[in-house]
């Protein structure tokens, strides 16, 4: 490697950049969309979100995934509970719902919803000696309607669950034909609900006084609140990955087959500058040129984000992956316009995928994709909001860009500027 | 052989099943301007790409200034200069900046990036965007390109395509002086006249082999046709063998008749001994 010669390789491409100037206004229109997102913030909230319900809505709307958390504390009461809830799940939310068990640990942790999810947690805790029955709906923030379709099945179902196991119980305390039928509730109005499991509680005990078959249910909706995507953080976190995509895998593929077409990549290669050479100027240059646009627009949304070491890690990665998917197109693709396609199909079919993968329960695929960890490690470092969870995604974000960058060499060296 | 600049032995290269060039031996001397001749297909700018590192021989071994270009490409790569067939500069340059960036590659100074173009005219021109460049122009600035580092030896592929006169004459001076200096200048070209003009040897190659090398005047002196074209006062057009008694008196008969209205000597016709080479002349 000869410093003279890898800077004329850089040199070149940043004046290339300034002959050219449309990546330059492209950065510059980023900024001034960075200076604008931190100038205009008309809900008065800080940079990274607060917890307050006003804090913006996902990006999806409505509710596209609801989870079902459940504690195992009573289980003679929420085994059959669970088995009735899940039994009687409607087929047209069977592929919304998931029904998952909570350690008690965890009640208190904060849980992070993606944006379009919503809860309810049901849990069984004994207050004063008395087994209750809590049941908690999260939503999101300033959209609690948008919980209704799970809501009239959950009301419903809770109640005739705890029906037919108050019915059990009572036949085998004798009670031959209890008379507990009453009304379910039929909407989402909390007093009417609360009114329905009144009734019933009253009911057994009427039928078995007493026998204490049925708890007293306590119920509570939430906004999800600062535990959703928080929009300004969001379109930050787009801001810097787009940045980052731009530089890596649009700027790279497309002046690089600009360059093989021309024919001048074969000139630089019949000058002493080596392969290695040619290549790490570009790996030099564009990571670099990315990296720098991204921590300004991040820096100012947020500066003290600058000053985190989660932050610059997830940039390097980002960078560095991104320059591998960018080298692989550069390379496989003949011309200038078919790198733009590729990049293009790239970024298509990566989003397709993920909103497939995301919207169907299947989050195994999405961990195979940069993109999927990608927004969530920066949008982490930007909302301040890190933690052990984006550790991990970004030791796979590492993982997976070191899989790309390994894969671009392999290429570059195999079929290089031909 | 030790004044061999160029050796190439045994050179075969294959595209598929396709054979470009079909054991090709040639030794190109130090200090002499080569015409590399030969119709389309014919294997010359393969035969090119090989001796510029940029196709593998499927055969045989070819050596420039003694270094094998396969095994000793990074070593042989700052000995030679290259001028295209198809004009590669960065459009959104001006012609001076284009040089710069090469001669930052080359770790030459940038007086010569001056040197280069005042050498080939566009000195004047320098500081113009290539993008407003015209061909001439364009192939101009591959030349001065491929001069920046003084290389001992120097490929061409067709330099003086869309050149006016004086800047081929330009171009056929800069070629001349560098011989002279003792560079090996190799070049393919379709314009008989330069070869003739510029070229120490000429070789031709057809189908990938080589079938003919000799100078031009050597060339000329085997291929010449003693023929001689008549065209009479009545619009009949006659040709006549002069290495044949009764036609050269016959032809002397309608001279001295004055029934001849032109008459024409057939010289060295390059595309004739092509085809008469190649087995492929009309008859």
């Amino acid at each position: 490697m000869r410093l003279h010669i890898l800077r004329a390789l850089v040199g070149k491409e940043l004046r290339r950049h300034i002959a050219n100037r449309g990546g330059i206004a492209l950065g510059l229109l980023l900024v001034v969309a960075a200076l604008l997102l931190s100038v205009f913030n008309p809900a008065g909230l800080g940079a990274g979100g607060s917890s307050a319900d006003e804090g913006g809505t996902g990006l999806v709307g409505g509710v596209h995934h609801c989870f079902l958390y459940y504690t195992n504390e009573d289980i003679d009461l929420m085994s059959p509970l669970l088995d009735h809830l899940e039994r009687t799940l409607p087929p047209e939310l069977a592929p919304h719902v998931r029904i998952r068990s909570l350690a008690p640990d965890r009640i208190r942790d904060g849980i992070e919803y993606s944006p379009g999810t919503a809860s309810i947690r049901i849990t069984a805790p004994v207050v004063d000696g008395s087994r209750r029955l809590r049941v908690e709906i999260f939503h999101p923030p300033g959209a609690a309607a948008a919980m209704a379709p799970y809501e009239a099945w959950l009301w419903r179902e809770l109640r005739d669950g705890l029906q037919l196991i108050a019915e059990r119980k009572l036949q085998s305390l004798g009670v031959r034909k209890p008379d507990i039928r009453t009304t379910g509730p039929d909407d989402d109005d909390l007093w009417a609900v609360r009114d329905s499991f009144a009734r019933l509680q009253q009911d057994v005990e009427e039928a078995k006084p007493g026998a204490d078959i049925v708890p007293a249910v306590e119920i509570d909706r939430h906004g999800l609140g600062g535990q959703v995507l928080e929009l300004r953080s969001a379109i930050a976190t787009a801001l810097v990955v787009f940045a980052l995509y731009f530089s890596c895998v649009y700027l790279l593929p497309t002046l690089n087959c600009e360059e093989r077409e021309r024919g001048v990549l074969l000139a630089q290669a019949l000058s002493p500058a080596s392969p290695f050479e040619i290549l790490l100027a570009k790996f030099l240059f564009y990571p670099v040129m990315g990296g720098a646009l991204a921590a300004v627009i991040a820096g100012i949304y947020k500066p003290a984000v600058l000053s985190t070491l989660f932050f610059w890690m997830g940039l390097f990665t980002v960078a560095g992956g991104f320059l591998g998917i960018g080298m692989t197109i550069a390379t496989l693709a003949k011309t200038q316009r078919a790198a733009f396609m590729g990049a293009m199909c790239y970024l298509l079919s990566v989003s397709m995928i993920l909103i497939i993968a995301s919207t169907n329960g299947i989050p195994v695929i999405s961990n195979f994709a940069l993109e999927y960890h990608v927004p969530r490690v920066l949008h982490a470092a930007l909302s301040g909001s890190v933690q052990s969870d984006h550790w991990l995604h970004l030791l796979a974000a590492m993982g997976l860009a070191a899989i790309w960058l390994t894969l671009a060499g392999w290429l570059f060296r195999k079929r290089g500027w031909q | 052989m030790t004044d061999a600049a160029i050796s190439i032995q045994g050179l075969r290269v294959c595209y598929g099943r396709f054979t470009a060039v079909d054991g090709l031996d040639l030794d190109i001397r130090k200090g002499e301007l080569f015409g590399l001749l030969g119709p389309n297909g014919a294997g010359k700018s393969t035969t090119i790409r090989v001796l510029i590192g940029q196709r593998r021989p499927t055969a045989g071994r070819v050596a420039v200034l003694g270094k094998d270009v396969v095994r000793e490409w990074a070593a042989i790569k700052p000995l030679f200069g290259y001028v295209p067939d198809r004009e590669n500069h960065f459009e959104e340059f001006t012609g001076r900046r284009n040089l710069e960036f090469f001669a930052d590659l080359y770790a030459v100074p940038r007086l010569r990036v001056n040197e280069c173009l005042k050498m080939v005219e566009l000195d004047d021109a320098g500081d113009t965007v290539v993008r407003g460049y015209s061909l001439g122009m364009r192939r101009k600035l591959l030349l001065a390109r491929a001069l920046l580092h003084d290389p001992r030896v120097l490929y061409l592929d067709e330099p003086t395509a869309n050149l006016d006169i004086h800047s081929a004459e330009v171009v056929h001076r800069i070629l001349r002086e560098r011989v002279e200096e003792g560079a090996t200048v190799v070049l393919t070209t379709h314009d008989m006249d330069e070869v003739e003009k510029i070229c120490d040897r000429v070789g031709i190659v057809c189908k990938g082999k080589l079938v003919a090398l000799d100078s031009p005047l050597n060339l000329k002196r085997q291929h010449t046709e003693r023929k001689t074209d008549a065209i009479l006062t009545t619009g009949e057009r006659m040709t006549f063998d002069m290495d044949r008694e009764p036609e050269r008196e016959s032809l002397a008969e309608l001279v001295r008749s004055g029934t001849t209205a032109s008459l024409r000597t057939r010289e060295f016709d390059f595309h004739a001994t092509f085809l008469k080479l190649t087995g492929q002349a009309f008859d």
